[in-house]
């Protein structure tokens, strides 16, 4: 049912100057030859701590087969970020710094968003927002991808 | 790579030590909450005349349940009950009238100021203005004040539920929902729709809504009015028992659009139409009507004799409401607090227009607490139809002689009467001022605590644009209100992140335990918090028993009243109760529990065969057995109940757990009935009280084994009554209660149990300590209490996983078996209890 | 009248450059529209059943703006 446009399907996926909580740099040219999904995320949005434990779930299931998971912080204060992170801890990549910027060149258009970036670094799947019902379908997606040479 | 120490891991570190969140999410899907209103408007100035009439008080308890049923349903259904009772005005009068009166009962006691809805003797001078005559000189001097005239009402109980099914799109949502409103001379149905529409990457938001509403009027006039108020203007409306039907229709739409304005602004603008068609007058309120001949012979001091007349008020059939809102939203950086203010304009056809200002700063002090102060400004204009008294100009009767010398009486000509009048305040013009303050606090685990307070004032002063209606009619009123909220799916979020660890409440032991047991577990880790609800219904009917027999109506009437005779006995007592079990635990080995509650009770009487003569109605004991016609109710807060727990043994799968506490009289005890016929009534049937009125000690001892997938329990409990009597003169007998019960989990979501009760319940202390009548064994004390034995069934489900992991409800229906009981009773007839228990 | 000022909000609608990941503000609790539903439900039947004016509170949108 999305309606709303973003950086579109099949495009090159945007490269971002990230920095990930640990203050090393996150580059998504870095990650071809595996699965990116790319989520842009804040500690305010409400869906996104319904995601979170399933994007845990995710890389616990997927890691080893070369899915890599992206999670793009878009609070304005850093602050409220770490609080949520300690309540809600990832399993997965956080970047912080850059992430305001990246969402721009995403073109993102709703909170949370994510992308599916192939192995050749094609955007090949977008999602506005995150509901547990679609949680099949983005494992259906990931699997998909993976199985691509 | 190696991990340096960066700062952002240290704040990461020291994040996950921090306290509770700060920053907290807005409501979630599935939600649960509470919440306990109490209103009491302040005394009503009467200018001397003492009223014993108590001013308007309303208890209200409301839930609301939000539930998500797939990911795009919602499901919300809400449930609210008031029981309202107190002085309201009937109609209102010039002073000098003496519309409100003092009986004198005895030399020395006073009873209240009793409603006088016509005088036949009053004067006016000859521009029609009120005069007073003085007792001593005998002259007439002018007063113009006015004052209401008062009546007060036993209480009443008003219950309401609705529901509302939603489904969201990504851009839209569209909600379907409906409900109906139940009380004694009123019932509401209600269907409504509406949706939204988002524009704008969600920026603006299109809200549209419509609604319809039928509302149907069965009331009898009140009792004591009724044979002073004219007829002449009843039409098909009343008939001839005084009883008043009527039916009202609501055709209402809306539509508004909320409008992001930057980072941290919003807007919102709604328009919103309402037809109403039917009947809309107010049946418990009159019109003074006096009327005046002009043609008289003007007196020796000026002035012009007339009589004053009561008339049902007219309303028009039709009316059409327009209201338009703005509501403007700040978020002021500063102090990180919301400003939200709000103005409405009404105007409807009747000639009201009313203005509404509101402003609300919510505060977040820190810590998941947060405090709200709150002022709001109401000013409207009178309809056009309203007056505070009619003036006509005709004589109220002539006597005239015919040819024939026989004496013929003219009456009033009605049709010269307006054909719309009321004198209820709600339709005067007045100002009304309002602040208020409300406190927060939020618990990490998904809980929130609230509190408000609000002080309210009616004044005509406060009109905008002055203008509006004297003094006599101002009054306030204070509402406050408790509330509580859950989040139902904290813990499921909770739990799946902390994946890796067992769910702690797999298997909950205690699964099957029956629906009205209390008192059986402890909560297992310091930390713990449990929130409960419990409705409990339970009634008595049948023929009245003596011990274990029933007997007849002769016997009931000769016995069943100690030395005088019985002329009625109950029909039917029923009650509703509704119980919230707050559970906390502060340590690993202690539970406390706080047990507010909520009730109603209900009674119909029924006059025994070979009574003895009634008493005359104008006698307070005859006026007493007229009035148990009518159905008795009482309804408001009960005692609530404040426990510790422990377990005192534990080994394997048994467990022994010991409850200590009290229950505190915060329900009445002195609830007294309605002044009917111009008689005290006084205190109402024991039974019917809401609360003990005496601090309670009550024990318990629970044990609870679990095998497999049986379970066993038992359990000793009681209530000692710390005080003789409590401040109505009497205490309710002390109860001793032995249970034990077995329950089988059928799956690992799914049980049943069976259970048996032995109760041993004491008779009354003492008794009351003024006016009350006795006309039925129920007024006895020596006929309450007894030995009661009960079997139960009972059902349970619990949420082991999913977003609702952590919820359990059950039922249990109790079916007495033996009912021996003290002095002469209504056998019981069962009891249902259903509960919902949370447990973070 | 009524429904000039209502096409004004429209109009606004134009002026406001909020990109999706700038609501933290507007989904801070105390900047909706409905917090305390059950308070409110108390409050504006209190009202009612002293007040002559009914109706036009009016809920949506706004908040997080969160799919």
């Amino acid at each position: 049912m999305a309606s709303v446009e973003a950086s579109s399907v099949g495009e090159n996926a945007p490269d971002c100057v990230l920095t990930s909580l640990t203050n090393t740099p996150v580059h998504f040219h870095e990650y071809q030859g595996k699965v990116l999904y790319v989520d842009f995320w804040a500690s305010w949005c409400t869906s996104c701590v319904q995601s979170f434990p399933f994007l845990n779930q995710l890389t616990h299931e997927f890691g080893e087969q070369g899915l890599h998971i992206v999670g793009v912080n878009l609070d304005e204060k850093i602050d409220d970020a770490m609080v949520f992170l300690g309540h809600h801890p990832s399993h997965f990549t956080i970047a912080n710094h850059g992430g305001e910027q990246c969402a721009k060149s995403f073109d993102v258009q709703a909170m949370p968003s994510s992308f599916l970036i192939d192995k050749k670094g094609v955007i090949r799947y977008t999602h506005q927002g995150f509901r547990a019902g679609e949680t099949e379908e983005l494992k259906a997606q990931i699997v998909q991808l993976l199985s691509e040479k | 790579m190696a991990v340096t120490k960066s700062k952002s891991l240290q704040l990461l570190t020291a994040a996950a030590l921090a306290l509770p969140l700060t920053t907290v999410f807005a409501s979630s899907d599935e939600e649960a909450s509470f919440q306990y209103g109490h209103y009491e408007d302040g005394t009503r100035n009467l200018f001397g005349v003492k009223s014993a009439f108590k001013p308007i008080q309303v208890d209200s308890i409301q839930s609301n349940v939000k539930l998500k049923l797939a990911d795009r349903v919602r499901l919300a259904f809400n449930y609210t009950q008031d029981t309202w009772s107190g002085a309201t005005p009937v109609t209102t009068a010039p002073l000098a009238f003496a519309g409100n009166r003092q009986r004198l009962l005895s030399p020395k006691i006073l009873s209240g100021a009793s409603p006088y809805l016509n005088n036949s003797n009053v004067f006016v001078d000859k521009n029609f203005n009120p005069l007073q005559q003085d007792t001593k000189t005998g002259k007439f001097l002018s007063n113009n004040q006015l004052v209401h005239t008062l009546s007060t009402a036993s209480p009443e109980t008003r219950k309401q539920g609705d529901f509302r099914v939603g489904y969201d799109w990504d851009e839209a949502s569209l909600d379907v929902g409906a409900g109906t409103s139940a009380e004694n001379d009123y019932n509401s149905s209600f269907g409504n729709i509406s949706g939204r529409f988002d524009f704008n990457k969600k920026l603006t938001s299109l809200n549209w809504g419509a609604s319809y509403t039928q509302s149907d009027t069965e009331a009898y006039l009140d009792h004591d009015a009724f044979p002073y108020i004219e007829r002449t203007t009843f039409g098909s409306r009343v008939d001839k028992a005084g009883l008043v039907t009527g039916t009202k229709k609501d055709w209402a739409g809306s539509l508004g659009i909320t409008q992001v304005l930057n980072k941290s602004a919003l807007i919102e603008g709604a328009v919103s139409y309402t037809n109403s068609t039917g009947y809309m007058a107010n049946p418990y309120k009159t019109t003074a009507v006096l009327f005046v001949d002009p043609t008289q012979k003007i007196g020796s001091n000026g002035q012009l004799s007339g009589s004053m007349l009561a008339f049902i008020e007219q309303r028009p059939e039709e009316r059409n409401q327009w209201t338009e809102n703005l509501r403007f939203v700040q978020h002021i950086d500063t102090f990180d607090a919301a400003l939200h203010l709000d103005y409405r304009f009404y105007h409807d056809d009747w000639g009201i227009n009313a203005h509404t200002i509101s402003g609300d700063w919510i505060q977040p002090l820190g810590d998941g607490w947060s405090i709200t102060p709150r002022v709001r400004y109401y000013s409207q204009d009178a309809a056009d139809f309203y007056v505070p008294y009619l003036v006509s100009k005709q004589a109220a009767s002539t006597i005239t002689f015919d040819e024939d010398g026989n004496i013929k009486r003219t009456s009033y000509n009605p049709r010269l009467l307006p054909q719309n009048y009321s004198s209820d305040y709600r339709l005067s013009g007045y100002g009304a001022l309002s602040g208020g303050l409300t406190v927060t606090k939020q618990f990490a685990k998904g809980l929130e605590l609230q509190a408000g307070a609000e002080y309210y004032t009616h004044a005509g002063d406060l009109k905008l644009g002055g203008g509006g209606e004297g003094n006599y009619a101002d009054f306030d009123g204070y509402l406050v209100n408790a509330s509580l909220k859950v989040d139902l799916a904290a813990l499921s979020v909770a739990n799946s992140v902390h994946s890796e660890h067992a769910h702690h409440h797999s298997h909950h032991h205690g699964a099957g335990v029956p629906a009205g047991i209390m008192f059986d577990h402890v909560l297992p880790k310091a930390g713990d918090v449990m929130i409960g609800y419990r409705y409990m219904y339970a009634n008595q009917a049948g023929a009245t028993q003596n011990g274990t027999n029933v007997i007849s109506d002769a016997m009931i009437v000769h016995n069943g009243c100690g030395a005088k005779q019985c002329f009625v006995t109950p029909n039917e007592m029923s009650m509703n109760m509704h119980m919230l079990d707050l559970m906390y635990a502060p340590t690993d080995w202690l539970t406390l529990m706080l047990m507010p509650q909520f009730m109603d009770m209900h009674m119909t009487m029924r006059e025994l065969d070979n009574a003895p003569t009634r008493p005359s109605p104008l006698t307070s004991l005859g006026a007493a057995i007229v009035h148990s016609e009518h159905e008795h109710t009482t309804g408001g807060i009960g005692d609530t109940g404040m426990y510790a727990l422990f377990n005192v043994v534990k080994f394997e799968n048994q467990q022994i757990n010991i409850s200590l506490g009290v229950s505190a009289p915060s329900g009445d005890s002195d609830i007294q009935l309605r002044d009917t016929h111009r008689q005290d009534l006084g205190f109402i049937h024991y039974g019917m009280q809401l609360g003990s009125g005496t601090w309670d000690f009550k024990p318990a001892i629970t044990y609870t084994g679990d095998f497999g997938d049986f379970s066993i329990g038992a359990q000793l409990n009681g209530t000692k009554r710390l005080e003789s009597k409590n401040k109505a003169g009497f205490a309710f007998g002390d109860i001793f209660q032995a249970t034990g019960w077995g329950s089988y989990s059928w799956t690992n979501w799914l049980a049943t149990s069976v259970r048996g009760v032995y109760t041993l319940q004491g008779a009354l202390n003492g008794s009351y300590n003024s006016v009350y009548h006795q006309i039925g064994p129920m007024d006895y004390v020596n006929s309450y209490g007894g030995r009661f034995v009960d079997v139960g069934f009972g059902v349970a489900a619990s949420m082991p996983d999913g977003s609702l992991q952590g919820n359990r409800i059950s039922f249990e229906w109790l079916q007495p078996v033996h009912d021996d009981v003290n002095g002469y009773q209504l056998p019981r007839e069962g009891a249902l209890s259903a509960t919902w228990t949370y447990m973070f | 009248m009524r429904f000039l000022y209502f096409f004004c909000l429209i109009f606004l609608s134009a002026c406001s450059n909020v990109s999706p990941w700038e609501r933290g503000t507007l989904a801070k609790p105390h900047m909706s529209l409905e917090l305390s539903p059950l308070q409110n439900s108390l409050r504006f039947h209190q009202y009612g059943s002293r007040e002559a004016a009914s109706g036009g509170v009016e809920v949506g949108g706004g908040g997080c703006g969160c799919y």
